[in-house]
């Protein structure tokens, strides 16, 4: 098992090697650089162009260049980017990262809950009205072209309605005299989030064991309330009671994007607890269900619906993984400034630390993930732990 | 000594399907006393499963009952709500399946599934109580107590089915229907657990309805038993009285078929042909193309089907009365 581990994590270093050559080389197969765009400008003298070539190290052989960049690389120098000079990527990431983790975390708890949800009970009224119905509903949100989608709910619900705000992350004009910046504001309330969600899966751990149904209804239903009532008094108090105005704004900003990437990712849960939960439905023990005389909910939560999970839970670690490319899309349609706005704006200005770094950071991610699964896996199935060790 | 518990009368079922419909259960009448043991056997798809899920009222979305009553304890089983229907079940019959290794759910320990069941029918009781009772049915089937913690996949096929066992008295029951409990065991647990199932039911004095294809085990088991075929009950009468004298000739052919420990020894015979298509209506008697004897009423098919008495509580159908 040591040995594998070890194995798989030189494989893993070489990997992000070459990937990190690759993306350097295919970044400078792009025609032109970052200042090509300086020479366009009468007024300025071409030696003004040279010399920021030169500043930069631009002018310089590629394997030169390849070279230099990978052995900072690993020194930890992502050097500064070029059109944010003189912020460092690291920087920049720090700040936009949350941002994307924030929106797209409760994009996908929002659509894998509904989606098994609605999934579950499609299954289980297979054949009605109501199930067709829905079922093409989800083939076609699950299939439209999401780019054209998104601009229809914008244009919907952002201008014909005007009940939502045409993307952006917050209104300037009550920002202000704002004696807080917008990235505070923004800390406030992913840690509200956090510890609201983490609350909330303790009312839940805590009260599973409760024997009778009716009680456990009753306890997790006063939980909720006095939940509600703790989020009430924070908000309402000492220095949250300033942030509110603003947290709102943010909050505000989030609704129509995390409606839309809702509406589109939670079809994909649905149509595929759908299809896991048909099979379960057929297996014996919900026939012993149904015998032993337990409610018809009882028996599609308890018994159906907790087997069909397993699917849609690894569907959902892997949905993780590609949070952030896929982010590019929803934030340039919805003007969100997070990671994925910040790798589209990088290649576009061929800003070449700024998008290795994003993309190295992307990559890392991948590998962990890749790495952690394969390792879980050697470790639950034994047949793969053998044939790693050999 | 004993009332009717049970009572089946002139039970008719189909299934609907695309190839038109599937006669299983044809005029099926019986009685269960109260702790009586009711033997039910035939060839496989001649509709032994389909009556037993007609009695808890699972029969699949598909079937169609056409005629006759189940009433249990005088109360009619057949059109009760679903609601109403969920109390009876396992209160007052639960059944213990074909294949015990899949009537678990593989994510729920053992225990709670158990205790499911109690919370469902007893709301009053704690968990305490609900978990001594099980800890006593467990006793009883010959399990460890630390079962209730296991995993279904966590136990051998043998201990799955006696916790199928406990699972089915769990809620004290007054029938226990066994469709073919032990077809998925090797012959040593297959004996065991037919003495538990025994045992407990000396001990707790419940109905039982055995249901398999192994005329053997059935006259170890039972005081009465049905002989089907084709969706019909072709025979029924006290377990001895048939086994002594069987009238109809499939009764007969079983019979032949299974080798004996005692007595001399006689080649096993078997039937030539296979049961007929439930698809089609069948004229007449449905074993005629396949018996061994038939008698001329019986060959041209005019004869209807229907059970006549020939004994002491003992019936056989018209047919095969006139033949011998």
């Amino acid at each position: 098992m040591l040995i594998y581990t070890v194995k798989r994590f030189f494989e893993m270093v070489i990997v992000f090697f070459l990937f990190l050559v690759i993306s350097y080389l295919l970044f400078n197969a792009i025609p032109g650089n970052a200042f090509s765009s300086l020479l366009l400008n009468p007024l300025l003298p071409p030696e003004a162009y040279q010399k920021t070539i030169e500043a930069f190290g631009l002018d310089k052989p590629l394997y030169e260049r390849v070279q230099l960049y990978i052995i900072n690389f690993f020194k930890g120098d992502f050097g500064y980017s070029y059109t944010y000079y003189p912020r460092t990527p690291i920087d920049l990431i720090a700040e936009r990262l949350p941002r994307t983790l924030m929106l797209f975390s409760i994009v996908n708890v929002i659509a894998f809950y509904t989606g098994f949800l609605v999934g579950k009970i499609l299954a289980w009224r297979r054949g009605s009205k109501s199930e067709t119905w829905i079922t093409i509903g989800s083939v076609f949100s699950y299939t439209v072209f999401y780019p054209w989608f998104a601009l229809m709910m914008l244009w919907f619900f952002g201008y014909k309605m005007d009940w939502f705000p045409l993307g952006k992350f917050l209104v300037p004009e009550k920002w202000y005299d704002s004696p807080y910046t917008s990235d505070e504001i923004f800390y406030t309330l992913i840690l509200f989030v956090t510890v609201s969600s983490f609350l909330l899966f303790l009312v839940f751990i805590f009260t599973r064991n409760i024997e009778s149904l009716q009680n456990r209804r009753n306890v997790r239903f006063l939980g909720l309330l006095s939940l509600f009532a703790l989020a009430a008094m924070y908000w309402s108090n000492g220095e949250a009671a300033l942030k509110r105005f603003y947290a709102a704004d943010i909050a505000f900003h989030m609704i129509l994007p995390t409606f839309t990437v809702t509406l589109v990712a939670f079809a994909g849960t649905a149509l595929l607890t759908r299809t896991t939960m048909m099979e379960v439905l057929k297996d014996d023990y919900i026939l012993t269900a149904r015998a032993k005389g337990l409610s018809q909910k009882r028996i599609r939560d308890r018994h159906a619906a907790r087997t069909a999970l397993l699917p849609v839970v690894t569907s959902f670690i892997f949905t993780i993984i590609t949070i952030i490319d896929g982010s590019v899309l929803t934030e340039s349609i919805f003007s969100w400034p997070g990671m994925g706005q910040l790798i589209l704006e990088a290649v576009v200005q061929e800003d070449i630390p700024l998008a290795m770094a994003s993309f190295s950071f992307i990559g890392i991610l991948a590998l962990i993930a890749h790495f952690i699964a394969d390792i879980s896996y050697a470790f639950l199935d034994p047949r793969i732990r053998i044939k790693a060790e050999n | 000594m004993s009332q009717k518990l049970l009572e089946v009368t002139n039970l008719s079922m189909h299934y609907d399907t695309l190839d038109g419909n599937v006669d299983a259960v044809k005029n099926v009448s019986f009685t269960v006393n109260s702790g009586e043991s009711f033997g039910l056997v035939g060839e496989s798809g001649c509709g032994k499963t389909s009556v037993a899920m007609t009695l808890l009222q699972l029969q699949p979305d598909n079937s169609v009952i056409t005629e006759g009553s189940i009433k249990l304890e005088g109360k009619e089983l057949i059109g009760l709500s679903e609601n109403d229907l969920r109390k009876v079940r396992w209160d007052s019959i639960s059944i213990v399946f074909q294949g015990a290794m899949n009537a678990w759910n593989p994510v729920i320990k053992i225990g709670e599934q158990i205790r499911e069941a109690m919370r469902e029918h007893y709301p009053q009781n704690s968990k305490q109580e609900n978990i001594n009772k099980i800890n006593e049915l467990f006793k009883m089937v010959g399990l460890d107590e630390s079962i209730s913690e296991r995993f279904p996949h966590e136990l051998s096929g043998g201990m799955k089915q006696r916790a199928v066992i406990a699972l089915a008295l769990s809620c004290d029951p007054k029938i226990i229907i066994a469709d073919e409990p032990t077809t998925a065991l090797d012959v040593v647990i297959q004996d065991q657990i037919l003495n538990e199932i025994k045992k407990v039911q000396n001990l707790l004095g419940l109905s039982l309805i055995y249901i398999s294809h192994d005329i053997a085990v059935i006259a170890e088991m039972t005081d009465k038993i049905a002989v089907m075929y084709a969706g019909s009950i072709v025979e029924i009468g006290p377990t001895q009285s048939v086994f002594e004298s069987p009238k109809h000739s499939y009764t007969r052919a079983l019979l032949d078929s299974t080798p004996s420990i005692r007595g001399e020894k006689k080649k096993l015979r078997s039937l030539d042909g296979e049961p007929p298509s439930l698809i089609n209506e069948i004229q007449g008697c449905s074993f005629s193309p396949r018996c061994p004897s038939p008698s001329s009423g019986c060959k041209n098919q005019s004869v209807e089907m229907g059970l006549i008495q020939i004994g002491e509580e003992h019936f056989v159908d018209k047919c095969c009365s006139e033949c011998v």
